[in-house]
């Protein structure tokens, strides 16, 4: 992130720039995790944390408040990501079910 | 007067015909049973809309007799290797659902999995379907639509640019889209999250 996002960079400018480069990432993992996990459960998720992960990064390497080492940064975006995919599978079980049954 | 086909579209399917199988492998394993489960609803004659490779024909009941369309040619030349396996019979035809080739009220139900995803007029589509189906037929269907859960929604809709590029649009109401055609819903499940769908419509018997 930090290559094309440094700090004091505009905060708007910054948060784009995640975007767009965790909307890029989460495609070519999303499709190269499709035929091991489904299309479904890489390209939700991955999308949740690429685009909206990516924002925020950006936002926080622009303000100088990322990690200092590479490994500090890795832990902290793999606890972004296992607290979307979580969030993401335990709203799929509340979420499962008739949404409409004229049946009953 | 002949059928019209969708020719950008047809390419496009014909182009995604030879990675369809590998991309959907594991969702065949993840989703097939709760596909079986929908299939084993359909009744009388029935029509398999959008073949694709014929990756689902394995979730069939057995012994059914089944018309399917698909718009891509090389979707069905594929998909004939698999419908010879199936234990009934499932006979392929090159149609666009937009412009199908039946007599009215011909089908008891009609089965569409990812299908209204890729249609480019999907009213259009389910109103050739409409059609098709006698009165009291029903419409089975498999379907990914646009999330309503905010965040997600808007991730679909921002992606659905570029990924009607080389296959479906993310951010369809297909729900929306099949009252809209004329049908009334029976049943809507969530199959994943929101945003997988296995849907229940009937053609109500006085239209």
């Amino acid at each position: 992130m930090r290559l094309i996002v440094w700090p004091g960079m505009d905060l708007v400018i910054a948060m784009l720039l995640g975007l767009a480069a965790g909307m890029v990432i989460h495609f070519v993992l999303s499709l190269a995790l499709a035929p091991l996990l489904g299309i479904f459960e890489t390209m939700i998720p991955g999308s949740l944390v690429g685009m909206y992960g990516g924002m925020l990064f950006g936002m926080r390497d622009s303000m100088a408040a990322g990690s200092r080492t590479l490994s500090a940064a890795v832990l902290v975006g793999a606890i972004f990501g296992a607290i979307v995919v979580a969030g993401v599978k335990v709203y799929g079980r509340v979420l499962r079910g008739a949404a409409l049954d004229a049946g009953r | 007067m002949e059928a019209t086909i969708d020719r950008d579209t047809q390419r496009k399917w014909d182009a995604a015909s030879r990675t369809l199988d590998f991309f959907s492998y594991a969702e065949d394993r993840r989703l097939g049973p709760h596909k079986r489960r929908l299939f084993e609803k359909i009744k009388g004659a029935t029509l398999l809309v959008a073949a694709g490779t014929g990756n689902d024909f394995k979730f069939l009941p057995p012994n059914k007799k089944i018309v399917s369309i698909d718009i891509s040619p090389k979707m069905l030349e594929r998909a004939a290797k698999k419908a010879a396996t199936y234990s009934g019979t499932v006979e392929l035809h090159e149609m666009d659902v937009c412009d199908l080739r039946f007599p009215d009220a011909v089908f008891d139900t009609v089965l569409t999995v990812c299908t209204f995803c890729s249609v480019p007029k999907p009213i259009a589509g389910l109103r050739e379907l409409h059609r098709v189906l006698k009165p009291d037929g029903q419409l089975l269907m498999f379907e990914h639509v646009r999330s309503g859960i905010g965040p997600l929604g808007v991730l679909m809709d921002l992606m659905t640019p570029i990924t009607v590029r080389f296959g479906p649009a993310l951010n369809r109401d297909t729900v929306g889209n099949v009252q809209k055609a004329g049908f009334r819903l029976h049943r809507v499940e969530n199959i994943h999250l929101d945003v997988v769908k296995a849907i229940e419509a009937r053609k109500d018997s006085y239209v």
